[in-house]
């Protein structure tokens, strides 16, 4: 199989034309940047991080913590000493308290299997383009989550009835008036048995990336209602407001015409995940010296699970259901696979689609929106085999 | 003269491929133009240029972009706010080619291989 850089190489006749006309190509094919704990990842962003796993990662249930995607809307805090750490539970409850994180890790530990995906993963793909990231495929991860339940801490200051929900605030350093990044979750899912306040990822602590020494996880939701270095927990009587609750994060009430501009009055909030899939072997634009092609990937549901996921070799006129892994969890995704045998060389565009058990399935285009959320359209990729 | 012969080579391999060991800050630069000083010292402030050099988007996405990011602290003339969204859409408009990103690697100490 050619690699990514073979692939490069071979597309190299267009990107030099590129290149010449427009200086920005001319470094980036190969380039590589440092950043200490995070391997191979895509930079779509440095100043402040933002890094998509390529798919070519996903072929274990767990990600490894160094392929695991950051999404960061700040710079991150720039010194965190756990020796001085602190959480705060306030708002509308009976005891606010604080916690210091050796007092957080004497509390009992649950354990939670989330595919965490960002609202805006697969934006890249949204015609007409809308600014944001331009994630393509990646900006997607599933780890083992570890750390007290929220309800516990929330129990222990004693949640008044007016506590309707729950805000997050982050450490996030905010550059210039950028409005800090601030969400809340409806108390029902703050109250749920699987939303934590996660110390550990994969059983190591939160890699500084992905939220040390504790963020938020609410599970089968938008990576955003999963806020990072988290400092303080408030219990409120109505939806916080504020940019990341609204106009941010939103998505149309009714299906919108691509570009198509939408009223704020007409959105909701974005929370749990749709039902998606995606193809991480063989690679996009790849040539196969075989006629065996193993299809590989992996689906995910958010809130739900997934019951099928079916694979097409013919541009989608006939499906072929793919074997689901034994690998199990309620929030997480499954690895699935295929054993396709090509007939013969040439080129094949190879199709992956996911049903789940709220009876949603993937849509073959995405659902355009103004922030481009949540695109779960059928994923594709395109090989060439020759033998 | 060997070293100068030396010298000249590893200048045209430097321009011929792309650098391997780019340092965060120093690359990308925003296109030259007009604009470019301006826009550098408003909009990388508080973010690297990758974010803009990504996005293709029409004159009116600009605009609402600009617009946005100046209410956010983006030191922007108001003389200049035209300007900058025509440089903004001139070079980063829906009909330029794809931006490639780079990748990260985890060790600092790691050799570069081909």
């Amino acid at each position: 199989m050619f690699s990514r850089r073979d692939f490069l190489r071979n597309m190299s006749g267009a990107a030099l034309v590129a290149s010449a006309a427009n200086p920005l190509l001319s470094w980036a094919t190969d380039a590589q940047i440092a950043i200490p704990g995070k391997e191979d990842l895509i930079v779509r962003s440095y100043r402040f991080f933002d890094l998509e796993t390529p798919v070519e990662h996903f072929r274990t249930w767990l990600t490894p913590v160094q392929y695991f995607f950051v999404r960061n809307h700040m710079h991150e805090p720039s010194t965190i000493d756990p020796a001085e750490w602190k959480l705060s539970i306030g708002g509308e409850v009976e005891k606010p308290y604080t916690l210091t994180l050796a007092e957080l890790g004497r509390l009992e530990v649950h354990s939670v299997v989330n595919t965490l995906e960002c609202a805006g993963n697969g934006r890249a793909f949204q015609n007409p383009k809308v600014p944001g990231v331009q994630w393509e495929k990646g900006a997607v991860s599933t780890g083992r989550f570890s750390g007290p339940r929220l309800r516990d801490l929330l129990q222990r200051a004693g949640v008044k009835s007016t506590g309707k929900h729950v805000m997050f605030r982050g450490l996030d350093e905010v550059p210039g008036k950028v409005p800090p990044f601030i969400r809340s979750i409806p108390i029902e899912k703050a109250m749920d048995s699987d939303t934590l306040v996660a110390t550990h990822l994969n059983g190591v602590p939160l890699p500084k990336h992905n939220g040390f020494p504790a963020r938020a996880l609410t599970p089968g939701w938008i990576g955003a209602a999963s806020c990072k270095w988290l400092t303080e927990i408030k219990v409120l009587e109505k939806e916080f407001e504020g940019n990341f609750m609204s106009p941010g994060y939103r998505m149309p009430n009714q299906p919108v015409k691509p570009g198509e501009p939408v009223k704020p009055e007409d959105t909701h909030p974005t929370t749990a995940l749709n039902v998606k899939s995606l193809i991480s072997s063989p690679s996009d634009g790849s040539t196969l010296r075989s006629l065996n092609v193993p299809i590989q990937g992996v689906a995910w549901a958010g809130e739900g699970d997934v019951t099928r996921v079916e694979v097409s070799i013919d541009g989608g006129n006939s499906w072929q259901p793919a074997e689901l892994g034994k690998e199990r969890a309620h929030y997480a995704w499954r690895l699935f696979s295929y054993p396709w045998k090509a007939a013969k060389s040439g080129d094949y565009t190879i199709l992956s689609r996911a049903t789940d058990s709220q009876g949603r399935t993937q849509p073959p285009a995405p659902a355009w929106n103004p922030s481009g959320y949540l695109n779960n359209a059928i994923d594709q990729v395109k090989i060439h085999v020759q033998v | 003269m060997f070293k100068s012969n030396v010298a000249a080579c590893l200048l045209v391999v430097g321009f011929a491929l792309p650098p391997l060991w780019s340092q965060a800050g120093s690359v990308p630069e925003l296109p030259s133009g007009p604009m470019q000083a301006k826009a550098t010292t408003a909009c990388t402030e508080c973010h690297d240029a990758r974010i803009i050099v990504q996005q293709r988007l029409s004159k009116a996405a600009w605009t609402k972009e600009v617009d946005k990011m100046v209410k956010w602290g983006a030191l922007v003339d108001a003389q200049d706010r035209d300007a900058l969204i025509d440089y903004l859409s001139a070079n980063f408009g829906v009909d330029k080619p794809e931006y490639v990103p780079e990748r990260s690697r985890s060790s600092a100490a790691k050799k570069p291989t081909r």
